[in-house]
């Protein structure tokens, strides 16, 4: 093509090409999804994401604070050496490398529940916001999950013989409705598995140990 | 006055014009599949639901926005309390406490041997009468592989980039799976960080044989797995929520360096 019109019009042909290319692909990746969803399911999800935007705006404005703190602090030792034991006792506190009491919930667990079951009850108290977990006085960090061995259920080193109970703690209203809750968790184990019964009480105190497992990785490098 | 006069011979058609016609009819292609795409979006969306849909993208988006603060806010922190610890031994004392208590944490990024996964829905054409949901990778799925790889002997695991901490929850809200409370869609991409052996111990698992038997098998859902000598882990960039839980009263100090 030799005319100087002929070639503008190519390129712009091949601008439009490439937007469109772009834009069919992001029309795509866009909504991830999300626009399978009923209304009622994404209503759940806004919630959800709602809430949690809360709380990282909480996290955000607690940190900004916590920087203008130690900004202020300079080099006033004994300011800054409290502030830094703060966090430390919340970071261990939150981590499981203390023990934490406070109010909470006791779920007594009855019957042949197999080691999904109480998993699911403990992602379910993670899920509404519980702060500590312990089942039969093991304390559950990430890397606990209740095992299905040839005997029967075990947590770390413990084996799990029905009657047992799980401690968390947490808002008792919210840690109970969200296990009870028509449809929730508790009943649909029950409706798989109807020999099982839990029952869950609010407990104005709940006690949580420390874990027993040391919880510095072996294997991964901190890239601090 | 001049007339413009029509050729009708036909003529091999030059390079460029055959060029053209080709992304003509490339463009022809977009424009219908574009239409295409958002023709049922616009029909079954056309009351509740967008907006609905662009709310959640957005909180979405506000969420991603949010994590990135607080990620750099960690960071300018551990830097100026670093900085501090270098000319203060007490402070230095205690600053590498709470280095450990990050990590113990997960608010710090891993990188060592492990292993990363790759989970998919099923793909192709679905069975007649076959319910959707059962080919989909759901949160059940993806708790049950995290079960496998924590009891494998795993330390750290991430799926799609969110960190696995002590208050993950793992959790379906229709189609879809939330894991920090983060919306994530598949596939999902699961690495984690264990010893050497960590993949032949996941492989040779119980628990991992019981998910493929049960769930990857007979629904035809696509489940990688491969063995790395550097896994990264990236750190937690969520909130550390503690509302209920108090210290435990003790007669002796529970954290180095402070009074009972």
């Amino acid at each position: 093509m030799k005319s100087r019109s002929g070639r503008l019009a190519l390129t712009a042909l091949a601008v439009l090409l490439g937007f469109l290319v772009v834009v069919q692909l992001r029309s795509q990746a866009s909504a991830g999804g999300l626009e399978n969803l009923s209304a009622a399911d994404l209503t759940t999800l806004i919630a959800n994401l709602n809430t949690r935007n809360e709380q990282l705006a909480a996290e955000q404005a607690a940190l900004r604070s916590r920087l203008t703190e130690l900004r202020a602090a300079g080099t006033q030792h004994e300011r800054l050496v409290t502030a830094i034991r703060d966090e430390l006792e919340r970071m261990r506190r939150w981590a499981g490398v203390d023990p934490v009491v406070g109010r909470g919930v006791r779920i007594v667990v009855d019957g042949p529940i197999g080691a999904n079951g109480v998993n699911d009850l403990i992602n379910e108290l993670r899920s509404a916001g519980a702060e500590a977990i312990a089942v039969e006085g093991v304390r559950i960090t990430a890397s606990d999950v209740v095992a299905d061995l040839p005997d029967g259920l075990a947590v770390e080193d413990i084996a799990l013989a029905p009657p047992f109970t799980i401690w968390a703690v947490g808002n008792p209203p919210v840690l109970t409705a969200s296990l009870t809750r028509v449809g929730g968790i508790i009943g649909r184990i029950q409706v798989s598995q109807p020999l099982v019964s839990i029952a869950v009480e609010p407990q104005a105190l709940v006690d949580i140990p420390a874990t027993r497992h040391p919880t510095g990785p072996r294997f991964g490098q901190p890239r601090l | 006055m001049t007339v413009g006069r029509f050729d009708l011979r036909w003529r091999r058609p030059a390079g460029w014009q055959v060029t053209l016609a080709a992304a003509l009819l490339g463009l022809g292609f977009l424009v219908a599949v574009q239409l295409q795409s958002q023709g049922p979006r616009a029909r079954y969306t056309s009351q509740e639901r967008p907006p609905l849909v662009a709310t959640a993208l957005e909180l979405s988006d506000r969420q991603a926005g949010l994590k990135a603060s607080i990620a750099e806010l960690r960071s300018e922190i551990q830097q100026l309390e670093s900085a501090v610890a270098e000319d203060d031994v007490a402070v230095s004392t205690l600053n590498e406490s709470l280095v450990e208590a990050r990590i113990a944490a997960g608010l710090v990024d891993l990188a060592g041997p492990g292993v990363a996964l790759q989970f998919d829905d099923a793909h192709g054409p679905l069975p007649a009468g076959a319910n959707a949901s059962d080919y989909r990778v759901q949160a059940e799925d993806l708790r049950d592989l995290l079960s496998a790889l924590w009891l494998g002997g795993a330390e750290a695991i991430a799926i799609n980039g969110e960190r696995v901490t002590i208050a993950t929850a793992v959790i379906d809200i229709g189609g879809t799976v939330l894991v920090n409370s983060a919306y994530l869609a598949p596939p999902y991409v699961i690495t984690a960080i264990g010893g050497d052996d960590l993949y032949e111990r996941l492989t040779g698992s119980d628990a991992l044989r019981s998910l493929l038997d049960g769930r990857v098998v007979p629904f035809a859902l696509d489940l990688r797995a491969g063995p790395l000598d550097e896994v990264d882990v990236p750190a937690y960039a969520g909130n550390v929520r503690l509302v209920e839980a108090r210290p435990v009263p003790t007669a002796t100090p529970a954290v180095p360096g402070t009074e009972p």
